[in-house]
């Protein structure tokens, strides 16, 4: 919960007291790897938000296969805004990819924060803005751009994260190949290694 | 004067996995001993004796970097087969020691030998990791394999055991292991009711590892699988073996500069950390598959 306080406090004018009343809205989990918090179809009214850890929102294709929409480390927010917003069956899985600390966000803390603190609405629409621009730029990514330039794009993204998820996951969210990302790998290695 | 015991620490409760071939208990960094502490020792995981059972699936860790420090595994039973993005590759035996110099950055990845994994056995390892300081933070990754006949070797009298040292000296008697700070590195193997007595300078930060068996060091019982943290007061430490043991000891000259670590990169600097995760993910540690 302090991360998220501290997290609140960097990025609003929002106060100690503002907080503690609206504290009564959110809730803390630990959540273990491999739990699933949302399966698609289902309903849901909360978000999550990762003071710890690491969250996963992805689909199953006809065939099993897992697509990877978004992950969520330390200091974003996740959610499936189909049901969340629009009440309308979850569009994503979520899963837990580490062991993590998450709080759940309700639609009542969105609306009580926005009322109590007016500049929290701007930052909850800047932050709005920022997930269509970078979800625009993934569109624009998985059809017109090459893996590497995918795989370049994801490193400026989540520079960490090739530290603790497998190949097969950054595939899928790349949409190529585990193959094709290990020669975009060898590639940039071929061109940049010192050894 | 005999060095003055910290704090005897016993084995954690609950092993944690590194990959699938590593049961290990952490030591270091752990509670009051932390990498400041302990400097230059950054980590230490041991893979107390343990039967994984025979496997077809080869178990242990696959590819992954490390970079600004070096990593030394110490095989007591078992084998563990190592490839690196520099091209080389090697087992490591019983009595074998490894020491990797991850130097400037190196990809690796560390395996069950193929055929110990299918007969399987008990499987005892220790991977400690060793600061470089800053001025060698950089060097060009490379290997010591150091194998079990190229260890200096100190026969103790009376068939009370031999030392094995691996890195450092002591009775004149010196470690093949070339270190970038002075440390050393004993391997002691003694029979019940064996002693052996050294001199490590107090300046150095000391601690033992009863890898198997029961002690008592300088007038303190140590039971097995327990890390005793010696105080930096004193230089003298007396081993009487209550049953046939074997001690890991290890010290090191502090190295006094900041500490900032991310995962399997330890340079001095946060900034230093963010390049070389950069670094890491475009290529400049090689590949491996």
């Amino acid at each position: 919960m302090q991360a998220f306080e501290n997290y609140l406090k960097h990025h609003t004018p929002i106060t100690g007291e503002q907080f503690t009343v609206l504290k009564q809205e959110l809730k803390e989990k630990n959540y273990p790897k491999g739990r699933i918090l949302l399966h698609e179809g289902e309903s849901t009214n909360v978000s999550y938000f990762v003071c710890k850890g690491l969250l996963r929102a992805y689909t199953l294709d006809n065939q099993g296969k897992e697509h990877t929409i978004q992950f969520a480390p330390e200091n974003w927010w996740l959610g499936d805004r189909n049901s969340f917003y629009f009440k309308e069956p979850a569009a994503f899985n979520i899963d837990v990819l580490e062991d993590s600390e998450v709080v759940i966000v309700s639609k009542n803390f969105l609306d009580s924060a926005m009322e109590l603190c007016p500049d929290f609405g701007k930052y909850n629409v800047y932050l709005l803005h920022n997930s269509i621009r970078y979800m625009q730029r993934r569109i624009n990514q998985l059809l017109a751009a090459s893996a590497e330039e995918r795989y370049l794009d994801f490193i400026r993204l989540y520079p960490k994260l090739t530290l603790r998820i497998s190949q097969i996951m950054i595939a899928s969210y790349l949409g190529i190949t585990p193959e094709s990302l290990s020669r975009v790998r060898k590639e940039l290695a071929r061109r940049n290694s010192y050894l | 004067m005999k060095k003055l015991i910290e704090s005897i620490v016993a084995k954690p409760v609950k092993p944690g996995m590194v990959g699938d071939g590593f049961r290990v208990f952490n030591y270091i960094p752990r509670g009051g001993i932390t990498q400041r502490r302990i400097s230059p020792f950054l980590m230490l995981d041991f893979n107390a004796a343990f039967d994984f059972g025979p496997s077809d699936h080869i178990r242990g860790v696959d590819v992954h970097p490390h970079k600004g420090f070096e990593t030394v595994t110490i095989a007591y039973q078992g084998s563990v087969a190592h490839y690196d993005s520099a091209g080389s590759s090697g087992v490591i035996n019983p009595g074998d020691v490894q020491w990797m110099t991850a130097g400037n950055g190196i990809l690796h990845k560390e395996f069950h030998e193929e055929s110990f994994s299918k007969k399987g056995g008990l499987f005892e390892m220790v991977q400690l990791w060793v600061n470089l300081p800053k001025k060698d933070k950089s060097v060009a990754p490379h290997y010591q394999a150091l194998t079990a006949e190229n260890m200096g070797k100190l026969v103790l009298d009376n068939n009370q055991g031999q030392v094995n040292i691996i890195a450092g000296g002591t009775a004149g008697v010196n470690g093949p292991a070339s270190t970038y700070t002075p440390i050393n590195l004993f391997d002691i193997q003694l029979n019940s009711g064996g002693t052996f007595t050294t001199s490590i300078p107090s300046t150095h930060n000391t601690a033992l590892l009863i890898v198997n068996g029961h002690i008592e060091v300088n007038g303190a019982e140590a039971a097995e699988h327990s890390f005793v943290l010696f105080k930096n007061e004193g230089d003298e430490i007396s081993i009487q073996a209550n049953t046939k043991s074997v001690i890991l000891l290890l010290s090191g000259e502090p190295i006094n500069e900041p500490i900032a670590s991310y995962g399997p990169f330890v340079m001095n600097t946060d900034a230093e950390i963010r390049e070389a995760i950069i670094d890491f993910n475009m290529g400049k540690f090689g590949y491996l598959e």
